[in-house]
């Protein structure tokens, strides 16, 4: 009797693990054959990394490199899945990747992912109109590590606010909207379109764009492995080259950009269309090349806060081997979009 | 079918620093049934332990020649199997199928659980499991049954019972039986020799003949008279002059 | 044994524990004590389900998570059992590995999040290594506590019947322990469901705990909730599954004891 009932549950376990194996993995869908070369680049889904789905999209049907976006939840796994061999390319915000190199991660800079796109909302029945009135508030960024926190703390150096007059709050950036809504915070620095959402929640308005703080503020940049470098440079050429090209295109056609993208993103196409229009230089993706100024203003920032210790060298970073001379719109058959 | 020999010469036992048995001997003819009386924690349960080879004794020679089995002083059946699985335990060595279903039929009869073969133990009253366990240690063909206090948890209308029924089964299916009981009445309405034992360590106190066939009634005149000697020796009762039966003290 | 007869007031009373709950969820959101897009109505839920179902994301997602979960549980129950049976068996394997087993089995599954990705990559592999972590050792715990509880007196029963080897193995050792074993089971696998949502935070494509992660990034609260809803149907279909193991007639015994 056991036997046969325990056999009968052992047989069953093992039946449902095949079941549910062949209906993930169906075999019987033959794999499309791609002469292609492929890479696959990772991204999270916030309009800085618009490029990314759009270049994805882009070359589904283009003849050079096809890359595959891998939409991220977050960055420590981006960095894990980086370390741990499995991911060469991705998008990341400036300061990690710098503490990834300062770590001794061969990665460089090959690119960055957008201008701008960054927004301080605050509470709406919170009259500020500086740093200054938010003295004793609770303010949330999205990591120490992110390039939001340097600047909103320069920005406090140069209203004379003290470094400890504000309480920062580390915070996911999908969960600012709700907690400023309950009013858990008082306000926040983000990357869109998680400050977007607080503004047409209606529980917030916007104090500054950040290009109000620091024009061509830049948070995201492409980095990719030394190894692919060095075994594919032609693949690196490609991506950074579509990437351009995608920046490009969408900053003349934003609302075709918000259609291509949300699926991507799993976002509301409003959402993503508010943010790439209202107003249209809320976020921009011309002027991509990392120079070494921009880039020194990130890192001495990031050493005077604390999250560095050694001033790393530009050469050891950044890498402008890839960026393309003439920049064109690329040339993307809006068919198949927004699914 | 029993003509193996059953015995224990000069065994002496102890655990960690207390002395269960100290030279201790006794001697089972085949066929004969032997209940062993004493105190609590006298040493009863090491001694069937030692008959059956699950405790090696310090010192002294152990002979069984013969396949025993026992039936335990707590449930023994296996909960998980039903009435005719743990009955078919018993039946193992039986090749043939066939042969094996109509001894488990038989044996099921002769407990009176027809119509129980697929119920649990735990769906059992506790006179019905000791059956069952009874059963199984009846069914095939050994030689020895080694019986640790089989009824001490009935209640006594229930006990009478299971005597008269072990009684009748062993008629049908006679056995070597060493019975190891607290119940007085129990050993004077069984056994053939009662073998009274001493405090810890267990010396055979003194030792009880009974020439009479089973099944015995409890108010039979020599039974009520072994029970009488029994409990003079234990301390529990006057002497009495018109003893019946062969008593041997111990030197 | 047999089911006794559930009265109506046992059957009304879940489902008016449902709808009222409903009620309240729908008139809370009604009432916009919270803004709309982070507390959606019912409604709102109900086509967020209806969407994932239309596109096929649901049944995706669906697949990939059971998948998932299955693979790292069942793993975790083919290794953890013979692995319980063997420390409950030998006393030195037990003082070797059993101080080992229960310092990984106070763990978080989800601390091992970096490890995951470090020797498993990102996809299934990851998430099936974090749900085994997290019912092995729970499995390899009672399957040993379990052993070293066996009445003595089977072992001797089996011994005077002539049991021995692979047959104690199989009709008295496994038997004995199984009821234990299966309550085990049930609870980890509840704790594996559990984990597959944190686990499936590791970037993947789908995986209802994914769904669930990439809904909150997208700021899509309605499609968040209709993951929970349906993470928390699987979960009491799973238990109820699993709850039939307990009325395998030959387990019976120690549950009713
Ligand atoms: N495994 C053991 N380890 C240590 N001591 C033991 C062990 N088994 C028995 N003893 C000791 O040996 C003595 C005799 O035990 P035994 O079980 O043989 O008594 P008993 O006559 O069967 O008692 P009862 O009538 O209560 O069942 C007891 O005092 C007990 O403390
Ligand atoms: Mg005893």
């Amino acid at each position: 009797m056991i036997r046969s009932s325990m056999a009968r549950w052992i047989v069953g376990a093992f039946g449902l693990l095949l079941v549910l194996g062949l209906l993930r993995f169906k075999p019987w869908q033959e794999e499309v054959v791609r002469p292609r070369q492929q890479l696959t680049v990772g991204f999270l889904p916030v309009t800085c990394h618009l490029t990314c789905p759009v270049t994805d999209f882009a070359t589904k049907t283009s003849t050079s490199t096809r890359f595959q976006s891998q939409r991220f939840t977050d960055f420590p796994t981006v960095v894990e899945a980086i370390k741990g061999g499995r991911l060469e390319a991705s998008f990341m915000i400036a300061p990690l990747a710098m503490k990834m190199r300062e770590q001794g991660l061969p990665i460089k800079i090959v690119y960055l992912g957008h201008r701008d796109g960054s927004t301080v909302i605050v509470r709406k029945d919170i009259p500020a109109r500086s740093l200054v009135d938010l003295r004793g508030k609770t303010f949330a960024i999205p990591s120490i590590y992110s390039n939001q926190y340097l600047v909103i703390r320069k920005l406090m150096e140069d209203q004379g606010v003290g470094a400890d007059e504000i309480k920062f709050v580390q915070m996911a950036p999908p969960d600012m909207p709700a907690a400023l809504a309950a009013k858990a915070i008082d306000a926040y620095f983000v990357g869109e379109p998680h400050a977007a959402k607080a503004e047409l929640d209606g529980s917030g308005r916007v104090l500054y764009y950040a290009k109000d703080i620091w024009p061509h503020f830049i948070s995201c940049v492409l980095v990719v492995h030394e190894k692919l470098i060095k075994e594919h440079p032609d693949v690196v050429r490609d991506l950074v080259r579509g990437i351009a090209e995608s920046g490009e295109w969408a900053e003349t056609h934003r609302l075709a950009a918000a259609k291509v993208a949300s699926p991507y993103f799993r976002q509301d196409e409003k959402v993503v269309r508010y943010v790439l229009t209202q107003p249209k230089d809320r976020v921009s993706y011309r002027m991509l090349t990392p120079t070494d100024e921009d880039m020194l203003v990130i890192r001495d920032m990031a050493i005077k806060v604390g999250i560095l210790k050694t001033p790393i060298a530009m050469s050891d970073l950044i890498d402008r081997e890839f960026i393309p001379k003439d920049i064109r719109p690329a040339d993307i058959d809006m068919a198949g979009a927004g699914k | 079918m029993n003509d193996k020999l059953l015995c224990l010469d000069d065994i002496s036992h102890s655990f960690g620093g207390v002395e269960v048995i100290r030279r201790f001997s006794l001697d089972i003819e085949p066929g004969e049934f032997v209940a062993i009386v004493g105190p609590s924690g006298c040493g009863k349960t090491t001694i069937l332990n030692i008959l059956s080879g699950f405790v090696r004794p310090a010192s002294g020679r152990v002979g069984c020649e013969g396949r025993a089995r026992m039936v335990y002083q707590h449930d023994g059946l296996f909960p998980w199997l039903t009435v005719a699985e743990n009955i078919a335990l018993g039946l193992r060595h039986i090749g043939d199928p066939a042969e094996r279903d109509r001894q488990a039929a038989d044996l099921l009869e002769l407990i009176r659980l027809r119509g129980f073969e697929g119920h649990y133990p735990h769906q059992l009253s506790g006179g019905m499991r000791q059956r069952v366990e009874l059963a199984r240690a009846l069914a095939g063909d050994t030689d020895i049954l080694l019986m640790d206090e089989p009824f001490s948890a009935l209640d006594y209308l229930t006990r009478l019972r299971m005597r008269r029924e072990l009684a009748l089964m062993l008629e049908e299916r006679p056995r070597t039986v060493v019975l190891v009981t607290h119940d007085i009445e129990e050993a004077a309405q069984l056994a053939d020799r009662v073998i009274v034992l001493s405090d810890r360590p267990a010396r055979i106190r003194c030792e009880l003949r009974l020439d009479l066939a089973r099944p015995r009634d409890l108010t039979h005149p020599e039974v009520v008279d072994g029970i009488h000697r029994l409990l003079f020796e234990l301390g529990l009762e006057e002497d009495r002059s018109d003893v019946r039966g062969d008593v041997f003290v111990d030197a | 044994m047999t089911e006794t007869k559930r009265t109506s007031g046992e059957r009304v009373l879940p489902v008016a524990v449902v709808i009222g709950s409903l009620l309240l969820w729908w008139g809370l959101a009604a009432a916009h004590v919270f803004p709309e897009s982070l507390f959606p109505d019912p409604l709102a839920v109900g086509k967020g389900v209806v969407e994932e179902v239309i596109t096929g994301r649901l049944f995706n997602d669906l697949v990939a998570s059971l998948f998932r979960v299955t693979a790292g549980f069942l793993l975790a129950v083919v290794l953890g059992i013979p692995l319980g049976l063997v420390l409950g068996s030998y006393g030195r394997a037990r003082a070797a590995l059993l101080p080992a087993v229960n310092f990984f089995r106070n763990l978080s599954p989800l601390a091992w999040i970096p490890f995951a990705i470090l020797w498993f990559g990102i996809g299934d592999s990851p998430a099936v290594f974090l749900i085994f972590m997290a019912s092995f050792f729970p499995i390899v715990l009672a399957t040993v506590a379990a052993v070293a509880t066996i009445p003595m007196v089977y072992f001797r029963v089996a011994h005077d019947y002539g049991l021995t080897g692979g047959e104690m193995l199989m009709r008295v050792t496994l038997p004995a322990i199984a009821p234990q074993v299966i309550t085990v089971l049930r609870v980890t696998a509840g704790l594996a469901w559990v984990v597959v949502v944190a686990a499936e935070m590791i970037a993947g494509r789908d995986g209802l705990g994914f769904a669930i992660w990439d809904a909150r990034n997208g700021l899509r609260i309605d499609l968040l909730v209709s993951g929970m809803i349906v993470i928390g149907l699987i979960g009491v279909v799973i238990d109820r599954l699993l709850f039939r193991l307990t009325r395998i007639p030959s387990v019976r015994w120690g549950y009713e004891r």
